[in-house]
């Protein structure tokens, strides 16, 4: 067991320097085969974060235009993943503070626990369940559109992506305990949300 | 006492998606569960609806992905191009710069001679010393200014 967990470890570490040296390079090969590889997931968090495909989308390549900018500075302890979805999350920031001229805070974190902020979309929810499919899915995609967005972005990280909570709390740039607290609220009123769905 | 014990399963629920729970609290919630229906109930819906978050597939429009490796490709191109230039450039500079001092005393002594050779006076010829001098390095810097403006008007193009 724990000879496999080393190897595996050696593994993961071997792929982000081989990640790392080809960012440096800005290699085309290995950027094709890394949006070939990380398209779905990033588009994923990217549209659970903005609410809007036609954002997300816009989002999707700026990132990766980002990371072709930005390659040199990606350090190989990192997951890749990790550090995209930080370059992701930053760009989803600027482009929300562009649409909603208010403070970093009053945009991306809750006020209080009983009102959470809602982005100020006339198409939203039906943007956001229109970019599911499936009928469950687009339940489960009308009850993520009412969750604040920082809530939403953790409980993709999580469930989604199986991050651990220290990886999340990096990516989101939070302490630990406002990462917990908000999965644990944005599950709560997942459950609550979907209750009469599920009764 | 009983509201305690299902809020402390509550929890627990929760607590084993987010966190994991010690064997402990895995042993107690696994025994309440056992003989407390409106717990199990709660388990359950838990359970579900993260299956249903987990397999929420939003849509994905494929080609997507071919725009953007097409448009990392080229700018990939131009990056790497950019850089090559740069790096011509800043050798130039610096090679430049050596032989500028490496040459300075000679020059000044042209400029010396000039001066006395057609009666210019010494703060002249001193000022024309160094503009010659300075002169290289205004204008490359003018013209990595430029380019870098250039270069982030691109960017935001794009």
């Amino acid at each position: 067991m724990g000879l496999a967990t080393c190897w595996f470890m050696n593994a993961v570490e071997h792929e982000a320097g081989e990640v790392a040296r080809g960012l440096r390079r800005r290699d085309p090969t290995l950027l094709d085969h890394l949006i070939q590889q990380y398209h779905y997931r990033l588009f994923r968090y990217l549209l659970m974060l903005t609410g809007s495909r036609q954002e997300a989308e816009d989002l999707f390549q700026e990132t990766w235009m980002r990371v072709l900018e930005k390659g040199h500075q990606y350090n190989q302890r990192w997951k890749f993943e990790a550090w995209l979805f930080t370059i992701a999350r930053h760009l989803a920031i600027d482009f929300l503070r562009r649409r909603q001229p208010q403070s970093l805070d009053a945009l991306l974190q809750p006020i209080g626990t009983d009102r959470p902020l809602e982005l100020e979309d006339t198409t939203f929810p039906s943007a956001f369940e229109q970019a599911f499919q499936g009928e469950e899915a687009a339940s489960v995609a009308a009850a993520l559109a009412h969750l604040p967005p920082s809530y939403r972005e953790v409980l993709t990280l999580r469930f989604h992506e199986d991050m651990e909570l220290e990886e999340i709390a990096r990516v989101v740039d939070s302490p630990l305990s406002t990462v917990k607290s908000r999965l644990y609220r944005g599950m709560a009123m997942l459950r609550e949300w979907l209750k009469d769905v599920y009764a | 006492m009983t509201e305690d014990i299902h809020e402390r399963a509550s929890k627990l629920i929760d607590k084993m998606q987010v966190e994991g729970l010690t064997a402990e609290e895995r042993g107690w919630l696994e025994t309440h569960l056992e003989s407390c229906a409106q717990c199990q109930k709660q388990a359950r819906e838990t359970e579900r609806v993260l299956r249903a978050l987990r397999t929420a597939v939003p849509q994905f429009d494929v080609s997507l992905v071919l725009t953007t490796q097409m448009r990392a490709r080229v700018r990939a191109r131009e990056l790497i191009e950019n850089t090559a230039r740069m790096r011509a450039l800043w050798i130039s500079c610096t090679l430049s710069w050596i032989l500028g001092v490496v040459s300075a005393p000679l020059l000044w002594r042209g400029f010396e001679w000039l001066g006395y050779r057609w009666a210019i006076s010494r703060p002249v010829w001193i000022t024309g010393f160094a503009l010659s001098w300075v002169a290289p390095a205004v204008v490359v810097a003018a013209v990595i200014a430029w380019r870098h403006a250039r270069g982030s008007r691109v960017i935001t193009d794009n």
